[in-house]
C-alpha cells in the first residue's frame, strides 16, 4: 500500500483554497464593511482562516484515506473520505499511462498520473499528486507488470529515442500553427466594446465608398490572421517545447510541454490507428505531422488543449520531413504508403459541380441582398471563381483514396488538410457501406472502417469516399475476411508464443493459415465460394436445434402477414438464415482444448 | 437475407400518421390565433403533405431493410434515401440487448440492439422482430460471439 507525496496536501489545499476563499473573501468583505470597520472584518479573517483550515483538513484526510498498490495483475486504488471506493484495474486493460505537471507542481517536485482504459468517459485512475520519481517508478511497473513479469526480474527494456523535435523544427511548427480561436475572443470582445467606445470617442467609421470598405475589411483579415498566427506560434512551443518520443520495450514513451510537462506512455499492442496529415503548406516543404491512436481517452477531456496537431494527449509527432514519418509508420506498423486506388474519373465532375453550386449559392445570396439592400454590391463576383470550383475538383479527386496492404487498409481524404490513415485489419470493429441518393446517382459509395480509435468520435473514420459501388462491396468483403483471418492469425501467434513459454511442445495445429501474400481477389473468391458449400452442410444441423421453436411461435406471426407478403414464410424462418460453418466450430473448440491445456 | 416482421409497417406508418396529426393541429393553432391571415386549408395541406410522404417513407423504409446472419458477422441493409449497408463481425460484439418499448409491446414486437466497441456507439438495432424472434435473435448472437473468442474486442 502507498499513499501519495505527502506534498499533495498542502498542494492541494492551496489550490482547493484559492478559488473558495477568493470567492468567500469578496462575499464577506464587501458585506462585513457594511456592518461596520473593524468588527466586520475581523470576523471575516476568523470565517476565511476556519475555512482554510477546514480543507487542509479535509485535504489531510483525503491524503490519509488514499492508497494505492501495484498487486501482481491489478492496480487497486481505496480512495475517499466519506464514500469510500475500491477500484481494481487490470494491466492488461490499461490503455495509457500519463504524467503531467505544471509549472508550480515541479517547483513541488509532484506530479498527476492519469491511468486510460477503453471504457467509460472519465479518467479510469487518477492519482494527485505523487512524486515525479514515484509517477516515472508506476509507468515503468505498469508496462513490466503488464507483460506478466514478476517485481523481482527488472529487465531494463532498451530504451531507443525515435523522434526528438529540434528547437529549429519548433520553430517551423510554430509557424505553420494557426489558432483561431484567440481572434474569435479578440472578436467577440470588440464587437462588445465597439458600440461603448465608440459613444466616448468619435471613431471616424469609413462610412462611404467600396475602396474604403474593401480596406477595412481586408485590414481586418490581415489581423486576425496575424493574431491567430501569432496565437498559434505561442501555443504550439508551449505544447511541444522540447517534445520527444522513445520507444521503451513495446511502449512508446512522449515528453512535450513548456510550461506544463506532460508524460505519457503508450502500450504499442493497444495502438488503434495512425494518421499522417499535411496541409499545402506543409506538403510543399515536405513535411508532415503524425497522430497516434488509442482507445483510451475521452472523447471530449483533452481535445481543448490540442490543435489540429496535438489533439490532446495523444502522442503525435509535431511535425517532421515526410520521409522521417514514413519510416516512423513502417517502424511502428511495418506498413508504407501504397499505391492509392482513386474514385472513379467521373467523380470529377460531381466535386466541380458541387463547388459551382456552391459558388452559385453565394452568388444568389450577394444577389439577393443586391436587390434587397439597395447598395452595389458586386454579386457577380463568385462566378468568376467557376474555373477555380473545377480545378478544385481534380484536387479533391486526386488526393482521395484508398489502398489494401498485407495487413493494413489505407485511406487517404482531404486536399486543405490531407489525413492518411492506417488502420490494421484486426483493428476494424465494423465496416458501413454507406450511398446517399446522390451517390448512388453516380454509381458511387463510401466504405467506412469503424475503430475504437477516440478521435474517431471528432475526426471520423477510415473511409474509401466515392469508390465505384462494385469496388465497395468488393472492399466490405474483403475487409471482413482479413478482418477474421488476422485475428485468427494473431489468436494462433498468441497460443503458440504461449505454449512456447510453458514449454510445450508446439505440435503444428493445421488451422488454414490465412496468406496474405494472396491477391484481394483471390481471398475474396476464396470466401464466398466457401459459403454455400458449408452453409448447406450446416442448415440441418440448425433447424433441428431451433426449428421446434420457430414452429410453434412463428406460426401465429406469420399466418396474419402471409396475405401481404407471401415471401415473408420463408425469409422470417430464422432457422434458414443462419450458417454454421463446421470448420470453424471445430477451429474453435481446438483453440479452446488447446486454451485449456495453457491454463494447466 | 431476412425482412422485418411486416407488422413494423403498421408502427412506423402509425407513428407518421401521428406526426401529421400534430402538424395539421398545430398549422390549424396558426389559422387561429395567428395575427395574420394564414388560408383556412393550409392545415390540411401541410397535414396531408407529412401524411403522404410520411407514410410512403415508412413503407419504403420497410421495403429497403434486410438483415441476414452471416457465417461470420452481421450484415444489414437499410436505408431509403442514403443506403447504408453494415458489417458487424461477431467477434466484435460486446453485448447484445433485445428492447420492448411500450409501442412496441402493443404491437406485439420487440428490437434486437448490438454493441460494438466501435466510435459509433449503439448503432446497429434491429426493429421489427417478434419477442421471441428477438429474444432467439439476441441468444443466437451471443452464442456466435462467444463462439467467434475474440481477444480484448478493443
Amino acid at each position: 500500500m502507498s499513499h501519495l507525496s505527502p506534498l499533495s496536501v498542502p498542494y492541494r489545499a492551496a489550490q482547493r483554497s484559492v478559488s473558495i476563499v477568493f470567492a468567500v473573501a469578496f462575499f464577506v468583505f464587501s458585506g462585513g464593511a457594511a456592518f461596520g470597520g473593524f468588527l466586520g472584518a475581523f470576523g471575516g479573517i476568523i470565517l476565511l482562516g476556519s475555512l482554510v483550515l477546514a480543507i487542509a483538513g479535509y485535504e489531510l484526510a483525503y491524503y490519509q484515506r488514499f492508497e494505492y498498490e501495484l498487486t501482481p495483475d491489478t492496480f487497486d486504488i481505496r480512495s475517499g473520505v466519506f464514500g469510500r471506493r475500491n477500484r481494481e484495474i487490470p494491466y492488461r486493460r490499461i490503455q495509457n499511462v500519463d504524467i503531467s505537471r505544471n509549472v508550480a507542481q515541479r517547483l513541488f517536485g509532484i506530479a498527476a498520473v492519469n491511468l486510460e482504459t477503453a471504457g467509460g468517459g472519465e479518467t479510469e485512475g487518477s492519482l494527485r499528486f505523487v512524486s515525479y520519481d514515484e509517477a516515472l517508478r508506476i509507468q515503468t511497473e505498469v508496462a513490466r507488470l503488464k507483460r506478466g513479469e514478476t517485481a523481482g526480474e527488472a529487465t531494463e527494456p532498451d530504451r531507443e529515442v525515435l523522434f526528438e523535435l529540434a528547437p529549429r523544427e519548433l520553430g517551423i511548427v510554430g509557424a505553420l500553427s494557426f489558432d483561431l480561436r484567440l481572434p474569435g475572443l479578440v472578436f467577440v470582445f470588440v464587437t462588445s466594446a465597439f458600440p461603448v467606445a465608440s459613444s466616448y470617442i468619435d471613431v471616424p467609421l469609413p462610412t462611404s465608398g467600396v475602396v474604403a470598405t474593401a480596406l477595412g475589411l481586408g485590414g481586418l483579415v490581415l489581423l486576425v490572421a496575424l493574431v491567430s498566427w501569432g496565437a498559434g506560434f505561442v501555443r504550439a512551443v508551449v505544447n511541444y517545447y522540447d517534445f520527444r518520443l522513445t520507444r521503451v520495450g513495446d511502449e512508446l514513451q512522449y515528453e512535450r510541454g513548456l510550461l506544463q510537462r506532460y508524460n505519457g506512455s503508450i502500450p504499442l499492442d493497444k495502438l488503434q490507428t495512425l494518421t499522417i496529415e499535411d496541409n499545402p503548406l506543409k506538403r510543399h516543404f515536405g513535411f508532415a505531422t503524425l497522430l497516434i491512436e488509442t482507445a483510451g481517452y475521452a472523447p471530449s477531456g483533452d481535445s481543448r488543449n490540442g490543435s489540429s496537431v496535438g489533439r490532446g494527449s495523444e502522442a503525435a509527432i509535431p511535425l517532421a520531413r515526410r520521409e522521417r514519418v514514413r519510416s516512423l509508420v513502417d517502424d511502428l506498423e511495418g506498413v508504407a504508403e501504397p499505391t492509392y486506388e482513386r474514385p472513379p474519373k467521373r467523380i470529377r465532375r460531381r466535386y466541380a459541380v458541387r463547388y459551382s453550386l456552391a459558388l452559385g449559392a453565394i452568388a444568389l445570396a450577394l444577389f439577393g441582398a443586391n436587390t434587397l439592400l439597395d447598395r452595389a454590391i458586386p454579386w457577380y463576383v463568385p462566378l468568376a471563381l467557376v474555373p477555380v470550383a473545377i480545378v478544385a475538383g481534380v484536387y479533391q479527386w486526386r488526393h482521395r483514396g484508398y489502398g489494401l496492404t498485407d495487413d493494413h487498409v489505407v485511406t487517404r481524404n482531404g486536399f486543405w488538410k490531407r489525413e492518411t490513415r492506417f488502420v490494421p485489419y484486426y483493428r476494424i470493429q465494423t465496416i458501413i457501406d454507406t450511398r446517399t441518393i446522390f451517390q448512388r446517382r453516380w454509381r458511387v459509395a463510401t466504405v467506412t472502417a469503424d475503430t475504437a480509435g477516440s478521435l474517431s468520435l471528432v475526426g471520423g473514420d477510415a473511409a474509401a469516399v466515392d469508390i465505384g459501388a462494385d469496388d465497395a462491396v468488393g472492399l466490405r468483403e474483403t475487409l471482413n475476411d482479413r478482418l477474421r483471418d488476422a485475428l485468427a492469425e494473431r489468436r494462433e501467434e498468441r497460443r503458440r508464443a504461449r505454449q512456447a513459454a510453458l514449454g510445450v511442445t508446439v505440435d503444428a495445429p493445421d488451422v488454414s493459415e490465412p496468406d496474405d501474400d494472396e491477391a484481394t481477389e483471390a481471398s475474396t473468391d476464396d470466401g464466398v465460394a466457401e459459403t454455400p458449400t458449408e452453409s448447406a452442410g450446416s442448415d440441418d444441423s440448425y433447424t433441428e436445434s431451433a426449428g421446434s421453436d420457430d414452429s410453434s411461435t412463428e406460426s401465429p406471426d406469420t399466418d396474419d402477414s402471409s396475405t401481404e407478403s407471401p415471401d415473408t414464410d420463408d425469409s422470417f424462418v430464422w432457422g434458414d438464415a443462419v450458417e454454421t460453418p463446421d470448420e470453424e466450430n471445430e477451429a474453435a473448440v481446438e483453440d479452446r482444448s488447446g486454451t485449456d491445456s495453457d491454463d494447466r | 437475407m431476412n425482412r422485418l416482421h411486416p407488422r413494423i409497417r403498421l408502427l412506423w406508418v402509425a407513428r407518421a400518421v401521428v406526426f401529421a396529426l400534430v402538424v395539421g393541429g398545430l398549422t390549424s393553432a396558426a389559422v387561429l390565433f395567428a395575427p395574420f391571415s394564414i388560408p383556412i386549408y393550409a392545415p390540411v395541406v401541410t397535414g396531408g403533405f407529412f401524411l403522404v410522404t410520411g407514410v410512403g417513407f415508412a413503407l419504403l423504409r420497410y421495403r429497403a431493410w434486410r438483415y441476414e446472419l452471416r457465417d461470420d458477422s452481421l450484415y444489414l441493409q437499410r436505408g431509403v434515401f442514403t443506403k447504408v449497408n453494415t458489417v458487424v463481425p461477431f467477434v466484435r460484439i460486446q453485448h447484445v440487448d433485445s428492447a420492448r418499448g411500450p409501442i412496441e409491446r402493443l404491437a406485439g414486437l420487440a428490437s434486437t440492439i448490438v454493441y460494438t466497441a466501435g466510435s459509433r456507439g449503439a448503432d446497429v438495432s434491429i426493429p421489427g422482430l417478434t419477442p421471441d424472434g428477438a429474444e432467439d435473435l439476441q441468444e443466437r448472437l451471443k452464442r456466435l460471439a462467444i463462439r467467434a473468442e475474440g481477444d480484448d474486442a478493443v
